[in-house]
């Protein structure tokens, strides 16, 4: 069934590329509602797994160019992503889970295309030629736009580490 | 090799896909500026965290609503029509004449409207009726000239001599 398979991947990727739980979960059920409509499209020769993202990806950058005036502000990391930590030294995960909050916060800072493309390959884990297919570009753009993203989020980071980050 | 050119090979360096010639200048310039070399770090700590960046499990709620869809689809009513660009010229005129709607509805001076309106309406009509006599006199005239016409050419068709 559609649901078991990708109700939780498209939750997550909605909810990584929004910032906001509630708008996740608002946003998921539009897809799966755009899905159904769009079945009787979909190519019996194509990826469905990359045709469904890339449907999604459409539907949330569409979503976020038409109403980005709401989207200023992530839910607070500890609100629902709080994780248990990874490593047994409590002041190295102490610092992991303080890079998390920043980084969750630092995904805002990147312009949709590259915030979908990092969430697709660094989150995610995709590979280049899986993220480009999704995405419908070149590998060669795409392993532009997540190189810059990775260098802004280095930034961000660097900047919060160094300026003595409060959270 | 400038710290602007060094950014755009950071990445490729972290991910061991530089050529050896390349690696060797990026390397040369990391050892003379601190400022690049606290960037790689930091490449590589942001790729560790998002590497493991948690996933959270949808709720039970959600999914719910996801299993539902396909039913409610088939009658689900939509107004996403009223969004359509076509529609927006009648949005317009409707907004106007609710304009002029209100402006007569609140108008001190609703009477006078009243009077001015009824007037235009009979000069309109008596202007409709005085058209439609002379619309009535020129098909007279028009069936009288069209009379004269067939009489004209039953007279010199050779055809009609014939049957005669």
């Amino acid at each position: 069934m559609l649901v078991d398979l990708f109700s939780k991947k498209i939750f997550n990727m909605s909810y990584q590329f929004a910032g906001s739980f509630q708008e996740a979960e608002d946003l998921t059920q539009d897809i799966f509602i755009k899905l159904h409509q769009s079945l009787s499209k979909y190519d019996l020769e194509k990826n469905f797994t990359a045709w469904f993202l890339t449907l999604a990806k459409n539907y949330l950058i569409d979503e976020y160019r038409r109403t980005k005036w709401q989207k200023k502000h992530r839910d607070d990391f500890d609100e629902h992503l709080q994780s248990a930590p990874i490593s047994d030294d409590p002041e190295h995960s102490l610092v992991e889970e303080e890079n998390k909050k920043i980084l969750w916060e630092g995904l805002n800072s990147l312009p949709n295309d590259i915030r979908m493309a990092i969430i697709l390959k660094e989150i995610q884990g995709k590979k280049y030629e899986e993220v480009a297919e999704i995405l419908d570009l070149p590998v060669g753009t795409v392993k532009s736009r997540i190189n810059r993203g990775r260098i802004q989020l280095a930034k961000v980071l660097k900047d919060r580490r160094e300026s003595g980050h409060d959270m | 090799m400038t710290c602007d050119k060094i950014e755009g090979l950071l990445t490729a360096y972290a991910d061991g896909e530089l050529s050896l010639e390349e690696k060797a200048s990026v390397e040369q310039h990391l050892e003379a500026c601190p400022d690049c070399a606290s960037l790689l770090s930091f490449v590589r700590s942001a790729d560790r965290t998002l590497a493991v960046f948690p996933e959270i499990e949808p709720r039970a709620n959600l999914r719910r609503k996801l299993y539902a869809i396909p039913a409610q689809k088939k009658f689900r009513f939509s107004l996403d029509f009223l969004l359509k660009p076509s529609l927006q010229p009648v949005f317009a005129a409707a907004t106007v004449f609710l304009i002029m709607f209100s402006f007569y509805m609140f108008s001190p001076d609703k009477n006078q409207i009243n009077k001015a309106i009824s007037r235009q309406f009979h000069r309109g009509y008596s202007q409709f009726e005085k058209l439609s006599a002379k619309a009535g006199s020129i098909t007279d005239s028009l069936g009288a000239y069209a009379d004269n016409v067939l009489v004209s050419l039953k007279k010199i068709n050779p055809l009609s001599k014939n049957g005669e």
